[in-house]
């Protein structure tokens, strides 16, 4: 059985987080500075917003994947850098839910939940690669009753604000990947340092940057599943299946957003006479950019829906992550190019959705990296 | 370490408990197609899913995951790590030179484990 239809709650919920963005989001997106921000990420709190995956009884919304997506499609359209912010809190707190024991949830979760709510950030890559767990060279010391953390993570999304951070790290550096742990670093942890955030292209309101440990004594109670070695592999990649479909669905909204706008300018630009819309040429490029985020949406939804049925869903997020990209990728070029001139203007729409959607093929695993999920399940 | 390594591990505690793949699917909870597709490395196992796999084959999960090459080592683990940071710091001392000096000794030691084969 086949549906594509959204329940009543998926509605409201929808037109509630629009009616919020027109206000509190969309008219500042451009121009925010730190003061925006911090107001942005109250409207989001105040809605619950930053995490809604988190189970009610830690204080979230407890939404299933399908509903978070449509969330941050709708984040995504509206400042695609507020959407990085929430989809980093996602990723962050996605090992808690899937594996964490209660005292995790208990301590972890409700920090990312209600009017106080703040983000979390999720840190795997270092300075030397993140498409090969082979190189991870922050390791974890096992002590008497847990562990000290030694390393360094970059381009972490939410550094310097995130309550805390969730860490991949090895414990046997002669056997990294089957000693992958996940650990649950407090922002505030000592030896805990935010070295540098850095200026990025685009998705400007997420703050991303690098971050470094020095001998962070971390309780056992601190590292999911602390007792059954092994875990840590598995997790990870079960957590980048789930994260991989938030991107996609980020990806989503960046591409409706530059296709709406496209769309506005078309209908109202005269040349020859009449709408540039009436132009073939152009009509048929709106086609294509419409047809493509139907596409990407489909796959965004099939992917989350299957997570949500608990069945296998790793080749469909991957799929979907790839697919969604891309789309974002030609659809920002296209819309650009339906601009003309002024779609090249710095502080124009458009030319920050280009900027914002070029980081889509890096982020959740390279688009490379997509590619070889896929075949290799084939 | 890889799914397809996981998935040889599957196969042979599957073997070693003496059940077919259809015994084991069933009890797992999953389809035959699903199993055999695990084994092979064509299909990602999510955590509880080879949680429950270790339990029914009375492996620790560590069993399925710990890569080949690991069996090989005797030291215990914090052993081998601080060893590790002390090479580490050992090398940062180093001119460019002798690090390719002890490269060079590294791909002897890798030849010489591999029989001497490239
Ligand atoms: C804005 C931004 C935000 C980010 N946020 C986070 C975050 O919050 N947390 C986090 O942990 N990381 C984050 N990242 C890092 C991101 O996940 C990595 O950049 C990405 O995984 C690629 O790693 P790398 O940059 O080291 O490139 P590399 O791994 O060095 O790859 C370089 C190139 O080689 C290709 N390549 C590498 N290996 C293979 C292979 N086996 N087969 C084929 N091609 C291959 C890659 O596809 C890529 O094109 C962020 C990055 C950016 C730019």
């Amino acid at each position: 059985m086949m549906d594509f239809s959204l329940t009543k709650e998926q509605q409201e919920l929808i037109s509630s987080v629009k009616n919020m963005a027109s206000k509190e989001i969309t008219p500042f997106a451009l121009q925010a500075g730190e003061t925006e921000k911090k107001k942005m990420l109250k409207s989001l709190a105040r809605m619950n917003l930053l995490c809604p995956t988190v189970p009610k009884e830690f204080g979230g919304l407890g939404l299933g994947l399908v509903s978070s997506a449509l969330v941050v499609e709708e984040l995504a359209a509206a400042s695609p850098g507020l959407a990085a912010i929430v989809a980093a809190t996602l990723h962050a707190a996605e090992p808690i839910i899937l594996a964490g024991n209660d005292q995790q949830k208990n301590e972890f979760l409700p920090l990312l939940t209600g009017r106080e709510a703040g983000a979390a950030a999720f840190a795997l890559t270092e300075p030397e690669g993140g498409s090969d767990l082979n190189i991870i060279s922050t390791y974890a010391t096992a002590e008497q009753t847990g562990y000290l953390l030694n390393g360094c993570k970059d381009y972490v999304i939410n550094a310097g604000i995130a309550r805390f951070i969730t860490v991949v790290a090895a414990t046997d550096m002669l056997n990294k990947k089957a000693s992958l742990r996940i650990f649950l670093i407090p922002g505030h942890a000592a030896g805990l340092k935010t070295e540098e955030i850095y200026q990025t292209s685009g998705i400007n309101l997420a703050p991303v940057g690098r971050v470094k440990f020095v001998d962070v004594g971390i309780r056992d109670q601190y590292v999911i599943k602390s007792r059954e070695a092994g875990s840590g592999y598995l997790l990870l990649t079960q957590t980048f299946d789930v994260g991989r479909a938030l991107v996609s669905a980020l990806a989503v909204g960046i591409a409706r957003a530059a296709l709406e706008h496209a769309l506005h300018f078309a209908e109202n630009r005269l040349q020859s006479g009449i709408p540039i819309k009436k132009h073939q040429a152009v009509a048929f490029t709106l086609a294509d950019m419409a047809t493509k985020i139907e596409m990407a949406r489909l796959m965004t939804w099939k992917a989350c829906w299957l997570i949500d049925q608990g069945e296998d869903y790793s080749v469909a997020s991957a799929m979907a992550k790839l697919v969604s990209s891309t789309v974002a990728q030609q659809v920002t070029c296209a819309a650009a190019d339906i601009l003309g001139a002024r779609g090249y203007l710095q502080g124009n729409l458009i030319e920050q959705l280009v900027r914002d959607a070029r980081v889509l093929s890096t982020i959740e695993g390279t688009n490379h990296i997509q590619r070889l999920v896929i075949s290799s399940q084939l | 370490m890889s799914f397809r390594d996981i998935g040889i591990k599957i196969q042979a505690a599957r073997e070693e408990k003496g059940f077919s793949q259809e015994q084991l699917a069933r009890l797992v909870g999953c389809s035959q197609s699903a199993l055999s597709n695990y084994e092979k490395g064509k299909r990602r196992l999510y955590l509880s899913q080879l949680e429950k796999i270790a339990e029914i084959l009375d492996k620790p999960l560590e069993y399925f995951v710990a890569s080949l090459s690991s069996q090989h080592h005797s030291q215990p683990v914090a052993d081998r790590n601080q060893r590790f940071v002390t090479i580490v710091n050992h090398l940062s001392r180093l001119t460019d030179e002798e690090i390719n000096e002890v490269m060079e000794y590294i791909d002897y030691l890798e030849w010489r484990r591999s029989g001497g084969h490239k």
